[in-house]
């Protein structure tokens, strides 16, 4: 039996799930443990389609759950909207937990019966920039690459021929590919909003690889990371306090590297011409609505402020649909990227949202989707 | 046609019990204001949408004041309280938005304030004058 606040190193039994996964398969042994034992109906898995892209599928099979381990860095998906009202369990980076907790907030899904395991997540890469990336620095063929792996700084692709190349994020940062850009000045990087917090951070000495360090958040982690040992899918030892300690240096290092990138990419714009900056950013909008419906803490549904009042035959400077969702967002905007990756006209949709959302967020102490028992803000203040 | 000075349009949106009752008692105290205000009635301050603003603004509006009853007055229990908050979230907004502070003002007027309503009104169009046309004014609109 675990306990809430367990620290603990953890991997599946099952040798071929263990391989497989990133570091021990801890995490989809857990998922399949719960499905197999009936906790929930469904786990949320990446179905694989190639290297840079896979579609979040809710399976109700243990195999194909046992088969989705690995870590795929190539695919920015939040799986936030997949929770709705559901019995399932769902694996999930940072950015995804913290989009499912401020929904449930917000009243758009229920997690009564939702099980949320988080992982560890240094950055995620846009699937057509890592194509670009491979092509320009690597200069390999994106289609040979069988597998990617991040090792000391240094990101390294394989290809079929069983060749490695290896380059170091920072350079390749520096050249504009290499981690998304809010990826680069995220807050969160330990999922501690999630009931179980994964990774491999901490994971030393003989086990480095094969093990995932796994702390228990909450009573639903207790109950997930009890039922799968019950079920004799993992086997879990406690971490010792060398492990705890590098994580959180892990932690810290990459926490004081956002904080770098944060003073580059969201540079102060003298007050005069932030205006002019902003409608220029958005005079390139098509209107496609892309960014609200990706958005992974929008809760207005179809018929939204943002949408109602806003026609492009208006001819306005700025267009109400941004602005609407600009003030919207400045409490709950989560940075996960997503309205950027998404935006055909390449607007930095995320960039200019962090740019309110920043300064509101820490001026009221306030973090979007970590704590499920915090209310939204306007709630908050007329208590 | 003689060169006449510019004249700023400003929004005002007021609350029916207080500050509406107070632009009502400016009037009546015949109290002098230019001429540079459009008033719209709203039953409660916390009524008004940030939207509200951002159309104002958007339509040509060179400065929005949102007036309500004074904390702890509202015909409505909270409402103002309701409109504060979500001012607050309005205000950091525009300001990151980049429009001078003076263009978007709050203030909370009773029905007797007559003589502040008038001067509130004065003040801010002497502050708009200075600052001039608002920059997301629409073309064509004066």
């Amino acid at each position: 039996m675990v306990e809430i606040g367990d620290k603990l190193l953890g991997y599946a039994t099952n040798p071929d799930v263990r391989n497989r996964g990133a570091s021990g398969g801890l995490v989809t042994a857990v998922l399949a443990a719960a499905l197999e034992k009936g906790m929930v109906e469904g786990v949320v898995v990446l179905k694989r389609i190639d290297e840079y892209e896979a579609i979040p599928v809710i399976t109700d099979d243990v195999q194909e759950v046992l088969a989705s381990g690995g870590s795929m860095h190539a695919v920015p998906v939040n799986l936030a909207k997949y929770a709705v009202g559901r019995k399932i369990a769902m694996p999930g980076k940072p950015c995804d937990v913290r989009g499912v907790i401020e929904q449930a907030k917000r009243n758009g899904v229920e997690l009564e019966d939702t099980y949320i395991v988080g992982l560890n997540c240094g950055g995620a890469m846009h699937p057509v920039v890592t194509r670009e990336m491979l092509i320009r620095m690597y200069e390999i063929d994106p289609e040979d690459v069988v597998g990617e792996e991040i090792e000391k700084g240094k990101l390294i692709f394989k290809t079929k021929d069983g060749e490695e190349k290896a380059i170091s994020i920072d350079e390749l940062e520096e050249a504009g590919y290499g981690r998304r850009e809010n990826c680069r000045y995220c807050t969160i990087k330990i999922p501690t909003n999630a009931d179980l917090a994964c990774g491999n951070w901490g994971v030393i000495g003989e086990l480095a690889g094969s093990a995932t360090f796994c702390e228990v958040m909450n009573e639903k982690g207790k109950r997930l990371l009890d039922n799968a040992i019950e079920a004799g899918f993992i086997e879990v030892q406690p971490a010792d306090e060398k492990s705890i300690a590098i994580r959180e240096k892990v932690n810290k290092t990459m926490l004081k590297l956002g904080d770098e990138w944060k003073g580059r990419l969201l540079t102060e714009i003298p007050d005069q011409e932030r205006l002019a900056y902003y409608i220029e950013q958005f005079a390139d909008c098509i209107d496609c609505g892309a960014c609200r419906e990706v958005c992974p803490v929008c809760t207005c549904g179809e018929d939204s402020k943002c949408t109602m009042f806003h026609s492009l035959a208006d001819n306005y400077k700025m267009s109400m649909y941004h602005m609407v969702r600009l003030l919207h967002l400045s409490d709950s905007c989560i940075g996960c990227g997503q309205c950027s990756d998404i935006c055909p006209v390449d607007i930095p949709v995320t960039t200019i949202f962090r740019r309110f959302a920043d300064p509101a967020q820490k001026k009221r102490d306030y973090s979007p989707g970590m704590d499920l028992q915090r209310p939204p803000f306007l709630e908050l203040m007329l208590k | 046609m003689a060169e006449t000075e510019w004249e700023p349009k400003i929004v005002a949106f007021c609350c029916n019990w207080c500050s509406y009752g107070g632009a009502d008692t400016a009037g009546m105290g015949r109290f002098q204001q230019p001429s540079s205000l459009r008033i719209i009635r709203v039953m409660c301050s916390g009524r008004i949408d940030p939207m509200h603003v951002f159309n104002a603004f958007l339509e040509g509006a060179d400065a929005v004041l949102v007036t309500g009853c004074h904390l702890g007055d509202c015909h409505y229990v909270n409402g103002n309280y309701k409109a504060q908050v979500r001012y607050q979230f309005l205000e950091e907004m525009v300001r990151e938005l980049g429009l001078e502070p003076e263009r978007l003002q709050l203030n909370w007027i009773s029905a007797s304030e007559g003589e502040k309503f008038a001067n509130f009104i004065r003040d801010v169009t002497a502050q708009i004058k200075q600052l001039g046309p608002s920059p997301l004014k629409p073309e064509g609109v004066n």
